[in-house]
């Protein structure tokens, strides 16, 4: 069970980090609490008691997105739904919409914050793959003195380790900031024991770019979940891929190389066989979304021929 | 307002909310989570805890608008906030549409999901009026149902959808007409309007005035003496009333269903992870948390059992002392003489099966009420499945007459068998006993997993001698079943295993055994089929394997073998009648069987794929619809 002495809603950033400098030892951040509150259970957390809940969803500015030339910015307050549901957000980041599908399930979605999942860092965290093809970094604010200073980290580098982040005490994430990759074929590839409501065993992001006539690759982002202690972007396929014509041949040949990645405690040959099926399907997924689109038609069958 | 809500160290807050449309406003913990406040402050237990994790949907409700899982969301986030609870739904008392559709489909069993249910659908069709089949899947994804009634669930839904819609006419909600016989026709379920609406109390929604709250102490280990238990300091904390431990049972501590073995509260020693050691009532949850945590307990460990087989080695750890040889029970039963059929035999098939440990995971944790009437009367009111046998049983325990001991079923949020042993309903007649005051216990999902009944682990070698025109002339049969740590449904289960071993076939020779032994694993009950899946994997395995091997029909073999009107049973009871011909016939039609031999055939089956066969799991109906939508020039 949860024990909290104080239950606080800043209004600002300002007032959050000035509650946050002043609470007592083991007190928290908390926004959608879908992590927080499974945590405070017999067999995790147990019976914990946390001083002061400082709850940001409330904060002025936490609510929202936009675009800001090349890049969306995804305020602090973005839960996973919006991923699905707003139409914008998923012609920008067309990754994201499939990742949100089979993340936990439409209640938990509402609550559940992108940005409190990437904090959770968990190795399986869903939304950690797609960011890393996103090309995403956290914003963190903390007080200097009296000032409100900020630092933006990538987030493949702030994830450090399951459960582990480069966050400092004192600090809340404000933001996340990412690539609007408009006009790319998005896929999320997940393995787990059902549809809603499971945490991933394996799971993979891709993201691809083609010509007009779909054949060669101008761009192709991958990442894999789930298969050690922190998500992985995978740069030598992507650079095997660009510039390339994609067949048949060229996906089966990258397939098979993250499975050396594969550095997880438990079931690493079923990981390892999942990823290579994965790394096909995520691509071959990505130039499916392209093709619904109507623009690059041939892509899917340039892969068959 | 109850003081459940509040603990005297902290400060509440005050939540001022719109309820079903009503302005109130709360005092509560500030820890308190959503769920808290509307159960136990404003006493809406339509929402119920199923897992407290988020994993369930049993707790779904509506805050501004927007359907979430209020086990996930503490109270204060939703100051100022509008909640639409299921009580909401049905205001005015005439149910609405989605409600009447899932009491016309007989969407509700047990019920205990029904309330989650129907707020998913609701929010589902509020959503999307015309969501597809998939799409109401997929929204409805985040609540479970344990007694598997997806189907009517989902056949509601679009029932509802089109009537809202204006597609069918409001008349398609009626209850179907009956006519003279109710064989063959749907009937509605009485007790549907109750749980369509929230309005069904379970044990854990039930209050009484005075009521204090128990929490139970669990063993962290497997096996190990108790040298002392200490209960100074948890008697003296603040709020607690009553301390239980074994030395308050006043008369023959020992329940179970065959074998009265296992005691209300370890005594001398403990035998499985998670066995109650000591159990404190006091006048909040949290009270009886913390000074349970202060309860001292000195164990001495003791080398543990954890596989069956080696339990029955010599020189094994004896978990109970009437028991020696570990054994609970074996029942043996031989027909005919196996020397004979097995020589009688073109062919013989040997294989060994193993089936694994399985947790009923019924939406209802366990949960009870007690306590001790005007007239003296300890009355228990709990979720049992068998409320006879528990009230003989702890008339003995508490050295009562019979008819000072009372026990009322409540309605049964799923069971599955795991509700038959009276593991917890002993503690709280002690804990009214002992304060005179009503004492209620609900288990977290966590304890529900740790303390209850699982179904048995089974390891089964069975020999098959069959002719080569498939007649079975001789089986052998042996199971060995994982008691765990007491006795409770064991002996019933290895009965039934035994008297059901050799499936609806009729076979002239055969030895068949069936063994229970204790270990230290968490104790195996009741669990729906009662040891016969268990046999009947290895049995119907084995008539495949046969099938292969002699390069027969499957269907045609078991027509061969099944049991007529005239044949003798396993256990020699003969039959007036069979239905297995039937059975088999109805089968094969509605699987669309490709008749031959079961060898992999793969892609060249003509029966693969084919109409009525369950597409994998693919992304959101959703997702594909909005790329599409979008994209259309
Ligand atoms: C039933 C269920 C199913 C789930 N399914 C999935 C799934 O499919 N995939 C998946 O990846 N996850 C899943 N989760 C986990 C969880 O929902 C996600 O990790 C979610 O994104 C966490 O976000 P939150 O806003 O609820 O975080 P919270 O629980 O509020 O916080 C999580 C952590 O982040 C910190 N934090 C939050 N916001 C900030 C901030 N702005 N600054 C600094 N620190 C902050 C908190 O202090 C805490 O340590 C599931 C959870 C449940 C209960």
């Amino acid at each position: 069970m949860l024990y909290c002495d104080t239950y606080l809603q800043p209004a600002t950033l300002r007032e959050a980090l000035e509650l946050l400098r002043v609470a007592p030892e083991g007190s928290r951040v908390v926004a959608g609490a879908t992590d927080l509150l499974p945590w405070a259970r017999d067999g995790r957390g147990g019976d914990v008691q946390v001083p002061h809940l400082i709850d940001i969803t409330r904060v002025d500015g936490f609510s929202g997105w936009r675009l800001e030339g090349e890049r969306v910015r995804l305020n602090a307050g973005t839960v996973y739904q919006e991923f699905l549901e707003d139409p914008d957000l998923v012609r920008l980041l067309p990754n994201m919409p499939q990742c949100a599908a089979w993340f936990a399930d439409d209640q938990i979605r509402r609550q559940a914050t992108l940005i409190g999942n990437i904090v959770n860092a968990s190795p399986a965290g869903d939304g950690l793959p797609p960011m890393l093809t996103l090309n995403a970094t956290i914003e963190v604010a903390r007080l200097d003195g009296d000032r409100v200073q900020t630092r933006s980290v990538p987030v493949e580098a702030f994830v450090t380790g399951p459960g582990r982040t480069l966050l400092q005490p004192g600090e809340i994430a404000t933001a996340v900031t990412c690539d609007a990759v408009e006009g790319y074929g998005g896929s999320f590839q997940k393995v787990g024991l059902r549809r809603s409501l499971v945490i991933s065993a394996v799971c993979c992001a891709a993201l691809v770019k083609t010509d007009a006539k779909g054949r060669l690759v101008e761009d192709a982002r991958l990442a894999l979940g789930g298969v050690g202690p922190r998500p992985i972007r995978l740069r030598d396929i992507e650079e095997m891929l660009r510039g390339k014509e994609l067949t048949r041949d060229l996906i089966a040949k990258v397939s098979l190389l993250p499975a050396r990645h594969v550095a997880s405690r438990s079931r690493v040959e079923y990981r390892r066989a999942v990823v290579q099926g994965f790394v096909g399907s995520a691509i071959e997924d990505a130039l499916a979304a392209l093709c619904v689109c109507g623009t690059h038609s041939t892509a899917k069958e340039a892969v068959d021929a | 307002m109850p003081d459940t809500l509040t603990h005297p160290t902290v400060t509440a807050v005050t939540l001022d909310l719109t309820i079903n449309g009503r302005r109130q406003r709360v005092q509560a913990d500030p820890g308190a989570r959503l769920l808290d406040v509307l159960r136990d402050g404003l006493m809406l237990t339509g929402a119920k805890e199923g897992c407290g994790a988020g994993e369930c949907g049993t707790c779904s409700v509506f805050v501004d608008g927007k359907l979430i899982k209020s086990c996930l969301m503490p109270a204060a986030k939703a100051q100022g906030a509008e909640v639409e609870t299921v009580e909401g739904l049905a205001r005015t008392g005439d149910l609405t549409a989605v409600q009447k559709a899932f009491h016309k489909t007989g969407a509700s069993q047990c019920g205990y999901c029904i309330p989650g249910m129907v707020m998913a659908a609701t929010a589902t069709l509020r959503d999307n009026p015309d969501a597809d089949i998939e799409e109401i899947k997929e929204r409805m994804g985040g609540n479970i149902c344990r007694c598997t009634g997806y189907s009517k669930i989902f056949e509601a839904v679009e029932i509802a959808r089109d009537v809202i819609a204006g597609r069918l006419p409001h008349t398609a909600l009626d209850p179907e007409a009956v006519g003279n016989s109710f064989i063959g026709h749907n009937t509605r379920r009485l007790d549907a309007p109750s749980k369509v609406t929230g309005r069904l109390r379970y044990a854990g929604d039930m209050v009484m005035p005075g009521m204090l709250h128990m929490q139970v102490l669990r063993s962290p280990h497997a096996h190990a003496k108790i040298v002392s238990i200490d209960t100074t300091e948890a008697e003296a904390y603040p709020g607690v009333h009553c301390v239980l431990t074994c030395d308050d049972v006043p008369g023959e501590d020992g329940f179970g269903v065959f074998v009265e073995d296992q005691p209300v509260m370890a005594r001398d020693k403990v035998r499985h992870v998670g066995e109650a050691v000591a159990a404190v009532a006091a006048d909040s949850v949290r009270t009886a948390r913390e000074a349970m945590a202060l309860i001292r307990v000195e164990y001495d460990e003791l080398p543990g059992l954890f596989d069956p087989e080696d339990a029955l080695k010599s020189g094994a750890p004896v978990i109970h002392d009437y028991a020696a040889d570990n054994v609970v029970k074996h029942i043996p039963v031989r027909k005919g003489d196996i020397a004979a059929g097995f020589s009688a035999a073109d062919v013989i098939l040997e294989e060994s099966f193993s089936t694994q440990q399985v947790e009923h995971a019924y939406l209802e944790p366990e949960a009870g009420l007690a306590y001790v009437d005007h007239d003296g009367v300890v009355t228990v009111v709990s979720p049992s499945q068998n409320i006879t046998h528990h009230r003989h049983m702890l008339s003995h325990i508490i050295a009562k007459p019979i008819n000072k001991v009372r026990f009322i079923m409540s309605p049964v949020g799923g069971g599955f068998g795991g509700k038959e042993d009276m593991i917890y309903q002993g503690m709280l007649a002690l804990a009214a006993m002992k304060t005179r005051r009503p004492v209620k216990l609900v288990f977290t999902r966590e304890e529900s997993f740790v303390a209850s009944a699982k179904r048995h682990p089974s390891r089964t070698r069975c020999r098959m001698g069959l002719t080569k025109a498939g007649r079975i002339t001789a089986v052998e049969f042996e199971m060995l079943s994982d008691g765990g740590a007491y006795g409770m449904s064991s002996e019933g289960v290895m009965r039934k295993a035994a008297i059901l071993s050799c499936g609806p076939y009729e076979i002239e020779n055969l030895k068949v055994d069936t063994k229970v032994v204790y270990t230290n694993n968490t104790p195996s009950g009741a669990f729906r089929t009662f040891g016969g899946m268990q046999a009947q994997f290895a049995t119907e395995s084995m008539m495949d394997m046969a099938a292969e091997r002699l390069g027969m029909d499957p269907f045609e073999i078991r027509r061969v073998n099944m049991m007529r009107a005239g044949s003798l049973t396993h256990t020699q009871q003969k039959l007036a009648s069979a239905a297995i011909d039937r059975v088999l016939d109805a089968a094969e039609g509605a699987s669309g069987w490709e008749k031959g031999a079961p060898s992999v055939r793969g892609e060249s089956r003509g029966d693969l794929d084919g109409p009525g066969t369950r597409r994998p799991c693919t992304l959101g109906a959703r997702v594909r619809e909005t790329a599409t939508d979008r994209f259309r020039p």
